[in-house]
């Protein structure tokens, strides 16, 4: 019976009732959107940083990436190629020669990473020719084609089919320059990553690097590679793959997209923190306001609760009765929260919201401008229970205070 | 046999700002099977008195035995299971749980004694035809006259078995037919069943019916008329 009168009470005062269910279901939708949002927002930035320009693995000479420097070649990479196109889970490869170099166009030069590709490999591991803005990808057509970003492009003032030259060191230490054409204008949506690199293929790159007498560094002529990118299959085995990997290449440095970009995963840290922030005012902002209602609840019963106690209501019951109501009040509010939340997600999370009202903003971070949300099935859960033991936790002070009253004086109020 | 005595019962409200003195050295005792009106002008402690005796509210000092149990030494928690399972109220706002049934409303209290549901839905239904009320049942309090509302409120007073049932101006809001009514139900229960009633009043309706008249001034006892069987119907 007692549930029955919980039950009951809450709705003696419908639209208070409706507001403090309100309250909590629009706090459950908030932060679970939040959540979604924070996800879809690291997921956006961890995505483009994977598929546009790390991959989930690389492959490198030991000492390559701290001094990004051409000698640091990969001895036998055919064979390392291999090996790795055999490892079970591989889903691309895409083997490439490096250098650092100054392109420069009449109105001025710029440093950039020059990246020697194979146009197929490439395009299978990042998609490249798919972010193709203008003219085309690499092909064998062109002699010395190029692909430079439509920002460097604007920066360097230069269109489709202008030529610039690329001035690098070959890896005998000698200036070489070489003229490029722009084939295509390229853009990933990570404008930092597309102001600072172009693409040449491996073959042309390869041709300017090597050393005359290549067999000095006991590399056959283009066989010259300095990082192997792969993507695997499904990306919950890229931890495994490496690991094998590296037991195969025992003098090779392999590492994940997590090591090779460790902002990646302290900016997943602080999305997390963050979030957690605002559920933390969120939760806040709804324990006041339900403390107020239930304690209004209470204080306009004083006289009834009075003489429940009278007729012999103990106060561990009329403390379990105020908090039951609060309990039912959540109880309502839950689902209600949780369909809603359930429901931007699935929205968001189909159709994406477009942030590029804010400038390109997002893009100059390295995220796509539409971020699509995402949660993890669990988060619907946690984010309920956390808001639901919120309203519960706030219905104690009321509830404390009901227990407190006396029951002649409680009976006097009017 | 229960008998509620009180032993040099003072009360005084607001001891350390105004003091108000409510009640001044009252000796009473109450047999089992009293009908009792205890009568006065306002301010005179009616009310406190009834408070004290039923346990709702402690005396600032003297003593207060119910059934041979001190109820001074009671906690809080003891002192509502003692009401609980000793005594009944009946309120002058009849007081009833709103959102309850007129059945319900009689059930709670057995509930908080724990007895098991077709017992107390049984006796629920059978106080209620008691007090003429089987039609009412499935009514809430407001949808009930005020005579029915306290009629509904002796009802769940008599719910849990108690010695004593305490009534604070039970008739203070209620027509004639419906005093009546109430005062035939009352005297009936205390005749049949040996119900004390206590009533705290200024009805005469209630004053003439009752067996023992208890007159309060000033927080004394200023006279204690008991009309033939010694208080009793």
């Amino acid at each position: 019976m007692i549930p029955i009168m919980a039950w009951r009470n809450i709705w003696r005062n419908t639209t208070r009732s409706l507001v403090v269910i309100g309250a909590v279901a629009i706090g459950i939708w908030a932060a679970i959107s939040l959540s979604g949002f924070a996800a879809g927002m690291m997921k956006s930035y961890i995505n483009n940083s994977v598929q546009h320009i790390i991959s989930h693995i690389q492959v490198h000479h030991p000492g390559f990436l701290e001094e990004y420097d051409v000698e640091y070649a990969l001895r036998d990479a055919p064979a390392v190629e291999q090996l790795i196109r055999s490892e079970p889970g591989v889903k691309a490869v895409s083997v490439r020669s490096l250098s650092s170099a100054m392109i420069s166009s009449a109105k001025g030069a710029r440093g950039v990473r020059v990246k020697g590709i194979v146009p197929g490999d490439e395009a299978r591991v990042n998609a490249l020719d798919e972010k193709i803005r203008e003219g085309e990808y690499l092909s064998d057509e062109m002699k010395n084609p190029l692909l430079i970003s439509t920002d460097l492009a604007e920066k360097l003032n230069v269109k489709l089919r202008s030529k610039v030259v690329l001035t690098f060191q070959d890896m005998e230490g000698e200036i070489t320059a070489a003229a490029f054409r722009i084939a295509g204008l390229f853009d990933t949506g990570n404008n930092p990553f597309d102001e600072a690199h172009v693409f040449v293929r491996r073959d042309d790159l390869n041709r300017l690097l090597e050393p005359a007498n290549s067999s000095s560094y006991d590399i056959p002529p283009g066989a010259l590679a300095h990082e192997i990118a792969l993507m695997a299959g499904d990306v919950r085995q890229v931890d495994a793959i490496a690991e094998s990997l590296q037991k195969k290449l025992p003098g090779l440095d392999v590492q994940t997209y997590r090591q090779l970009s460790p902002d990646l995963e302290l900016y997943e840290g602080q999305m997390t923190t963050v979030s957690i922030i605002y559920l933390a005012i969120i939760m806040l902002a709804l324990v006041f306001g339900i403390i107020n209602t239930m304690l209004m609840a209470v204080l306009e019963r004083i006289k009834e609760l009075g003489m429940l106690m009278a007729i012999g209501m103990n106060k561990p019951r009329v403390f379990r009765m105020i908090m039951l109501e609060a309990v039912l009040l959540g109880a309502v509010a839950m689902p209600a929260g949780m369909l809603l939340g359930y429901l931007t997600i699935a929205y968001i999370g189909a159709n994406g919201i477009d942030l590029s009202m804010y400038g390109d903003t997002m893009e100059e971070f390295g995220m796509s401008n539409i971020i699509y949300f995402e949660i993890e099935p669990v988060v619907y859960w946690q984010v309920a229970i956390g808001v639901f033991l919120t309203a519960v936790l706030a219905s104690v002070y009321p509830a404390w205070k009901a227990i407190k009253l006396r029951p002649v004086e409680a009976l006097h109020k009017i | 046999m229960k008998v509620i005595t009180t032993t040099g019962v003072t009360k005084v409200y607001n001891p350390d700002k105004i003091p108000v003195q409510a009640l001044s050295g009252v000796d009473l005792r109450i047999e089992q099977g009293e009908f009792t009106a205890i009568v006065g002008p306002s301010g005179s402690g009616k009310t406190t008195l009834l408070n004290i005796i039923g346990g709702l509210d402690r005396p600032t000092s003297g003593d207060v035995d119910i059934g041979g149990e001190d109820i001074d030494a009671m906690s809080d928690n003891k002192l509502i299971d003692f009401r609980k399972n000793h005594i009944g109220f009946v309120f002058q706002a009849y007081n009833l749980i709103p959102v309850l049934t007129a059945r319900e409303n009689v059930e709670f209290v057995m509930l908080l004694q724990n007895r098991p549901k077709k017992e107390r839905r049984e006796r629920a239904e059978e106080l209620l035809r008691a007090v003429g009320l089987e039609d009412k049942m499935d009514k809430r309090p407001a949808e009930l006259s005020g005579g029915q509302q306290q009629r509904v409120a002796i009802a769940r007073a008599l719910a849990p078995k108690p010695n004593f049932i305490l009534a604070d101006e039970p008739t203070a809001n209620l027509d004639s037919v419906s005093t009546a009514n109430l005062l035939d139900i009352m005297a009936r229960l205390n005749r049949e069943e040996d119900i004390t009633f206590v009533f705290s009043t200024h009805d005469q309706r209630v004053i003439d019916r009752a067996r023992r008249v208890i007159t309060l001034v000033d927080g004394k006892v200023a006279s204690d008329e008991v009309r033939g069987g010694g208080g009793k119907m």
